[in-house]
């Protein structure tokens, strides 16, 4: 009996209820569920400026193990490049070593995250960084 | 439904009693275009093939649908800038391409690569190779009607290709084995986890092989499809699995080996047969060698350098080239004008997974190729195309190409 | 390699018999070890008699300098047995379908396997520190840019996908004007990053830039910055964790 409480279907079920209490609650995980097409339970790492929230939870594999959920600001408008770079190297699994942790190098230079904008207004359009070689040649005004 | 004594009696009324005798007639093969937008040719080859029902007469083969110019571009580019367009050329595998290029090269600037360059060069072509089989196996089942095997393998693919990126920067075009050695050291860890995973993998071949190979639908479509004498095999200039399959005891890792291959013990597979059935077995056991050498090499990887100090080749470390004035000016040297190469030629050839591969290089003297002529092996392959599917079915068409690319 | 000059056919004979007796000699002490069927096997160009030694010596012609131990080894699969045993097994194999149902037992299993999809991008694969993505632009921590207009990775570029051009600044520092990066013509080979003496243009870790015109990826010097300006804190960091090997 005891056993069917710590492996069997009992834990199993239990799990699940973690899980949905970990998300707050059957609205709040089926909402979720529905954001990030799935429910999961972990330790959380951190949280960036931008709302982002950080997980962690090893029992799953590598490449699962670390997710990221996304601010709700951005709703369902989440996308791939708004995690800022210091938790970027992190989720990527180049180190394990949270930013929360080991702060990240900082500079005063250094300018805020800024997502991939493209196919907004604010999308990156280019132009020249220098001075046009030649110029256009301006008709003289017609003498009255 | 039985015919009685009364409903035998009846007959059928002629179709259209008041057609005229149609006479003789003229009839004609059809004639279709088979890719390059057909799944099965994979985008890069389009058949003109000429059927007679369901039977192919003949098959005629446009290639070229992947012709970007390389040879001539590579005139126009130093050695080293004319390196990463060996990736591109088949992208499945590679290391194996840069392996040549840099084969030759060096060959032609006489220098000797540095043990341990030439063990991870050795453990990357074999990587290169299993990712090469994956692909080729995997989409060959997947053209047949079997797409189980290809998810699970391009798991495993996925792996190695985190393994390329590891080494070099890039899942797919690495541009890491570079003339005189490789570009970079192995990362720490890197050998552990591929021992970790080639461990791992030979499960993952254990469950394709049982899916496939004694699978009577896979049989039928395999066996005895696409026959090779090794008399045809030979004189259509086929090389790799196209011969091996057909009974030719031919390898160029142990006719000639390079790079490392005279260290390490592997056996090559041989197909008696010589059909599409006979190929597919002889990549799957050529996988499992190639885990073997991948061992090897990493049990026996010795410590040293990774490229020759010859810095009128390879150009210095950075901080090298940070701390000593003459290493700048190597530096800049090799990253403007490049490394002249003595006048010669040569045709340096490797067993790249499909065949082997050859890169025919011909040297002015300046820091430029004055020709250099690429060997694939699929080309000899795809010529050989009409030979071999020539009385096939359409459908065996399909199975054909799949082993060919 | 020695070259002997053949003058007929029954030359070329002798020769190649003379190799082929080398051959069986060099194999004599793994030969017994050779399954039967591999010798067999041998069984090339029937019709040809020279061509039947010829290709028989291939493999170990002349050129061929050191011998190794392993050899090759036959995969085709056997020829059936047709014992009654043999043939009863089969048929029961066959009515059963053994390895249909085989193969599906795996695929079964497979299923209670954790899924390897990666649910991006709330998890993202691994990268290394060395992974060559989005090119940027850094600076020195005195906010000082470190291009020096040198115009190594405009050399050395093979798709030809930088444009530089430079001028002398009012302190009389060579800086660039122009640093263009045609992200569509770049084939990231990081030749580049390998070039700049002083670690200026790096390509950095990010890959999510994707875009939906073609002329968002024509960066000038100022996204260029920027990309550095934003990505400092990471490259910096793959930069010294990569000290090692650079």
């Amino acid at each position: 009996m005891a056993k069917i409480a710590t492996e069997g279907i009992l834990a199993k079920l239990k799990k699940v209820k973690d899980i949905v209490k970990f998300n707050g609650g059957v609205w709040n995980s089926i909402v979720t569920l529905y954001r990030t097409d799935e429910l999961k339970q972990g330790e959380l790492v951190g949280e960036d400026k931008y709302g982002n929230k950080y997980y962690r939870n090893d029992e799953h594999i590598m490449g699962r193990n670390k997710w990221v959920v996304y601010s709700d600001k951005v709703g369902m408008n989440y996308d791939g490049s708004q995690v800022p770079a210091e938790w970027h190297r992190w989720l990527s699994d180049m180190t394990d070593t949270p930013p929360t942790v080991k702060p990240p190098l900082q500079h005063r230079w250094m300018i805020d995250h800024i997502e991939n904008k493209t196919g907004t207004q604010q999308r990156y359009v280019p132009y020249s960084t220098t001075r046009a070689k030649i110029q256009s040649w301006q008709p003289p005004a017609p003498s009255k | 439904m039985y015919p009685d004594e009364v409903t035998s009696k009846w007959e059928l009324p002629p179709f259209n009693p008041n057609a005229p005798d149609p006479g003789e007639q003229m009839i004609r093969n059809m004639t279709i275009n088979f890719g390059p937008q057909h799944p099965a040719a994979h985008g890069v080859l389009r058949l003109l093939l000429t059927l007679d029902g369901e039977t192919v007469v003949r098959a005629d083969p446009h290639i070229g649908l992947l012709h970007r110019g390389t040879e001539k571009l590579i005139e126009y580019k130093t050695y080293t800038q004319a390196l990463p367009y060996f990736d591109r050329l088949d992208y499945v595998s590679m290391m194996c391409n840069e392996q040549c290029f840099s084969l030759a090269i060096e060959k032609l600037l006489n220098i000797e690569v540095p043990e341990r360059a030439k063990f991870i060069r050795v453990l990357f072509a074999e990587l290169t190779r299993i990712q090469n089989h994956i692909m080729g196996v995997g989409t060959h089942a997947l053209d047949v009607g079997a797409m189980t095997p290809f998810f699970w393998m391009f798991e495993e693919r996925e792996k190695t290709m985190e393994f390329y990126e590891r080494v070099s920067g890039a899942r797919m075009h690495a541009a890491y084995v570079r003339p005189g050695g490789v570009a970079m050291d192995l990362p720490m860890g890197l050998m552990d986890d591929m021992y970790d995973w080639s461990r791992k993998f030979v499960a993952r071949i254990d469950e394709m092989d049982d899916l496939l190979t004694n699978n009577r639908i896979w049989i039928q479509r395999t066996k005895d499809i696409g026959i090779v004498s090794s008399e045809d095999a030979l004189n259509y200039g086929f090389s790799g699995v196209m011969l091996r399959g057909s009974g030719i005891k031919w390898d160029l890792r142990k006719a000639q080996p390079y790079d490392a291959y005279d260290q390490v013990e592997f056996e090559v597979p041989i197909g008696e047969n010589g059909d599409t059935y006979d190929r597919y077995l002889c990549r799957m056991e050529e996988m499992r060698q190639s885990l073997h050498i991948i061992q090897q090499c990493l049990n026996k990887m010795p410590a040293g350098e990774i490229k020759t100090d010859d810095h009128k080749v390879v150009p210095p470390t950075r901080a090298e080239m940070k701390t000593s004035m003459e290493a700048l000016i190597h530096h800049f040297k090799l990253f403007t004008e490049g490394y002249s190469v003595p006048p010669g030629s040569t045709y340096t050839a490797i067993e790249a997974p499909k065949g082997e591969f050859g890169v025919y290089l011909v040297s002015d003297g300046s820091s430029k190729p004055y020709r250099c002529k690429i060997k694939a092996p699929g080309f000899a392959h795809l010529a050989g195309l009409d030979m071999v599917s020539r009385n096939h079915m359409l459908a065996d068409v399909v199975a054909l190409i799949g082993v060919y690319l | 390699m020695i070259v002997f000059p053949l003058k007929n056919k029954k030359q070329h004979r002798i020769l190649m018999l003379a190799l082929l007796r080398w051959r069986i000699h060099c194999e004599q002490p793994n030969k017994m070890a050779l399954p039967a069927k591999l010798v067999a096997s041998i069984k090339l160009f029937n019709g040809l008699p020279c061509g039947s030694l010829a290709s028989r010596c291939t493999a170990v012609s002349p050129i061929m300098h050191q011998r190794t131990k392993s050899t090759y080894k036959l995969v085709s699969p056997d020829k059936p047995d047709m014992s009654w045993d043999g043939v009863t097994d089969r048929a029961s194999d066959y009515m059963f379908m053994k390895e249909l149902l085989q193969g599906m037992a795996i695929t079964f299993g497979h299923i209670f396997k954790e899924p390897a999809t990666i649910n991006y991008p709330f998890e993202k694969g691994p990268l290394s520190p060395r992974f060559r993505g989005e090119h940027a632009l850094r600076r020195y921590p005195s906010g000082e840019e470190r291009c020096i207009a040198c115009k190594l990775c405009e050399a050395i570029c093979p798709a030809q996908a930088i444009t530089i051009e430079a001028e002398t600044r009012a302190d009389g520092s060579r800086r660039t004007t122009r640093y263009d990066i045609d992200m569509t013509k770049c084939i990231y080979c990081g030749f580049c990053q390998e070039a700049c003496p002083v670690d200026a243009i790096v390509e950095g870790p990010n890959f999510e830039y994707a875009t939906e015109t073609h002329e968002e990826l024509l960066y000038n010097k100022e996204k260029l910055l920027n990309n550095g300006d934003m990505w400092e804190g990471e490259i910096a960091a793959n930069i010294q964790a990569e000290h090692l090997y650079r």
